[in-house]
């Protein structure tokens, strides 16, 4: 939303009269309009000498507005949508596509949430080797240096069907380092822009977005001095979910648990990220075993408290 | 509102919303002096602030003719072949270097915790020493960074392990070039000792000063190859008031070890305390600084006492196996445990 002033060059009708009129109603940009009664705008332009050119350079104002907002869907459209576009992939562990549905959902923001060493990166990278398999791409943003190369390359091994072909599965793999929330907002905007401008390639589209983990780039923001940090956090999740709608990737993003009041652990990040993630998983591990266990926080389809059982994932 | 990710300070930002600027666009597309005039202030801070958004919108216009990959990733492929040249620095017991996989792994952050007396500090500096190990010998022929913040670093005993491990080294040498005497050992512990940076810090600001300098520390240095930080708790488990503060401090500066070892390729080697948690009715052993620092390394190892034999455990690690060694600390440095009972267990 701009100045007015900003809008003239584009657009002559806003001339500097138009200007001089909505700054004696304290309007001086886009948002001050919107939040104007426009009746009132017009009444009083009847009123004005060059009525009819100040009517004009209020409709140009409605009709840029309109231009800005995105279009509103029905119902019937929103099945196709889902039904054409938003699949569902699997993670490659059995136990947990049967807890949740068949997998991870395209349109989704999933959650793993679980204390250190519970398997968090393991479903990640788990998740990653098999979207790359099915011939998508893959984009991993990791704040750990946790990508192991290696464990990927030995579970794409394991599947009996691909043989040869290590490396064009790799290459659909790409993993960022970022160590900055303001490195990652760069990123998920660049991947914003690109996939906005490639719209009709089909060849290698991104399916899957991982973030791991998004609570080590908030939490030395969050809680400072002023709101910044919770804003950041809340912006960053909005980007996320609107990424995975408009562009049918699945994200997948990783959080730590918090000691709570009466000393149960909690999700980190705090109550308002609560309601951002669409699916949130609570995973644990049993003191030194190989099985982990794993229970539905939050599911829009699933009742929460599910769990599954034993999910092995140190094979 | 794009405004919100500027890294710019608070008061411009609600001078920018005030002035009507909510979009990077509209910042973009105004020139120095307006931007000035508008939210009063100097020119510098306009062209700062401009600087920013152009940055940000020039990545839109150029990515239509860019190919599909942003800047600054690696395909799992290259990542995968540069991992096979990798080196590791061995920690000169074998049973733990097998768990391991070769060593602790450069451009990752390992955490070693365990009980006081255990042997934390002599893997330190055992490690310090092992970094050095030129790469004839299979080593990486780099310096040491130790930043010391309880005072438990003795330099006799680093001349000790250092004297040690060049005699370790020239027997290798007799043992496989018996016929060439050119393959005498050249170094002296003296030079060991001068490739090892020492800095004591004595409290939590000269802590996280000291690394926000290492930045440019190893920039100047280059052949710096492990960062040891023993220990990295002390300073923010006394007394600390503001419990979210030091949350905050704690994530900044792991993320900032994070971005040292991958962008230098170094090891970072974090030595941690333990402290009691209550868990389920009983009180466990876990190591300190809580839960959110548990999550800022890549790999930790937990050393603990099995009866008299000392031995360490893979607790986290993403591509290493969980399992448990034993070794010994002697006056050579860490090695074997020589238990007759001895024999790696896998967990």
């Amino acid at each position: 939303m701009a100045p007015l002033n900003s809008l003239e060059k584009e657009y002559p009708l806003i001339d500097s009269n138009f200007q001089i009129f909505c700054a004696s109603h304290a309007i001086y940009s886009v948002e001050d309009f919107l939040l104007h009664d426009i009746d009132a705008l017009f009444t009083s332009a009847t009123n004005c000498s060059s009525s009819q050119k100040l009517n004009q350079g209020i409709h140009q104002l409605l009709s840029i507005i309109d231009a800005l907002h995105p279009p509103l869907l029905n119902g019937l459209q929103l099945v196709e949508d889902a039904r054409q576009n938003k699949h569902v992939f699997s993670t490659g562990c059995q136990g947990i596509d049967a807890l949740i549905g068949g997998g991870l959902r395209v349109g989704q923001l999933t959650e793993l949430v679980g204390p250190s060493s519970s398997g968090k990166t393991q479903v990640c990278l788990m998740s990653a080797s098999t979207v790359a398999k099915h011939n998508c791409s893959v984009i991993y943003l990791d704040t750990g240096n946790s990508f192991s190369p290696q464990r990927v390359a030995h579970f794409i091994g394991q599947s009996s069907d691909y043989v040869s072909g290590n490396q064009n599965v790799l290459d659909r793999i790409i993993c960022y380092p970022v160590f900055d929330v303001y490195q990652m907002f760069d990123l998920l905007h660049q991947l914003k822009n690109n996939l906005r401008s490639k719209i009709g390639k089909s060849d290698r589209h991104v399916k899957l977005l991982i973030v791991d983990s998004i609570s080590s780039l908030i939490t030395p923001i969050l809680r400072g001095s002023g709101p910044q940090g919770h804003t950041l956090m809340i912006s960053a999740g909005f980007l996320l979910k609107q990424l995975a709608h408009e562009h049918n990737i699945t994200v997948l993003v990783t959080n730590h648990v918090v000691g709570g009041d009466d000393g149960n652990s909690k999700p980190a990040l705090g109550e308002s990220w609560k309601s951002v993630p669409h699916v949130r998983l609570l995973l644990s591990r049993d003191c030194g075993g190989k099985v982990c266990n794993m229970s539905i926080i939050k599911h829009p389809a699933m009742a929460s408290g599910r769990t599954a059982t034993s999910v092995r994932l140190f094979v | 509102m794009e405004i919100g990710m500027l890294p710019i300070s608070a008061s411009k930002r609600g001078k920018l919303l005030a002035a009507g600027y909510t979009t990077l666009h509209s910042i973009a597309t105004t020139s120095i002096t307006h931007l000035a005039t508008d939210i009063e202030v100097s020119e510098s801070e306009a062209l700062e602030i401009l600087n920013f958004a152009t940055r940000n919108s020039a990545l839109e216009r150029s990515s239509g003719s860019n190919t599909n990959v942003i800047q600054g990733g690696q395909t799992a492929w290259d990542m995968l072949n540069e991992e096979r040249f990798s080196s590791s620095i061995t920690t000169s017991c074998a049973d733990l270097d097998n768990i391991l996989g070769g060593g602790i792994n450069c451009k990752e952050v390992t955490e070693i915790g365990g009980v006081p007396g255990i042997g934390k500090t002599q893997i330190g500096i055992q490690l310090a020493v092992n970094v050095q190990i030129p790469l004839d010998y299979g080593g990486l022929g780099g310096k040491a960074i130790y930043i010391d913040t309880e005072g438990s670093f003795m330099v006799e005993r680093v001349l000790q392990i250092a004297e040690a491990c060049i005699e370790d080294m020239s027997e290798y040498s007799h043992h496989f070039h018996k016929d060439n005497q050119a393959y005498g050992v050249k170094m002296h512990p003296n030079s060991i000792l001068e490739n090892i940076f020492y800095f004591r810090v004595c409290s939590y600001t000269e802590q996280i000063a000291l690394v926000n300098y290492l930045d440019k520390f190893v920039t100047e240095h280059k052949d710096v190859k492990i960062i040891i930080i023993d220990s990295v708790t002390f300073h923010f488990r006394q007394d600390f008031e503001d419990m979210a503060l030091r949350t905050r401090l704690l994530g900044e500066m792991s993320l900032k070890l994070m971005k040292l070892a991958k962008n230098f390729s170094l090891a970072v080697v974090m030595l941690n305390q333990v402290t009691t948690k209550h868990v389920e009715g009983s009180f466990q052993l876990t190591l300190a600084l809580g839960d959110s620092w548990s999550h800022s390394c890549t790999n930790r190892i937990i050393l603990y006492w099995n009866g008299d034999e000392r031995h360490a455990y893979i607790d986290k690690s993403p591509s290493l196996k969980s399992a448990s060694a034993p070794y010994s600390v002697t006056s050579r440095g860490i090695r074997n445990s020589t238990s007759s009972s001895k024999r790696i267990k896998m967990v």
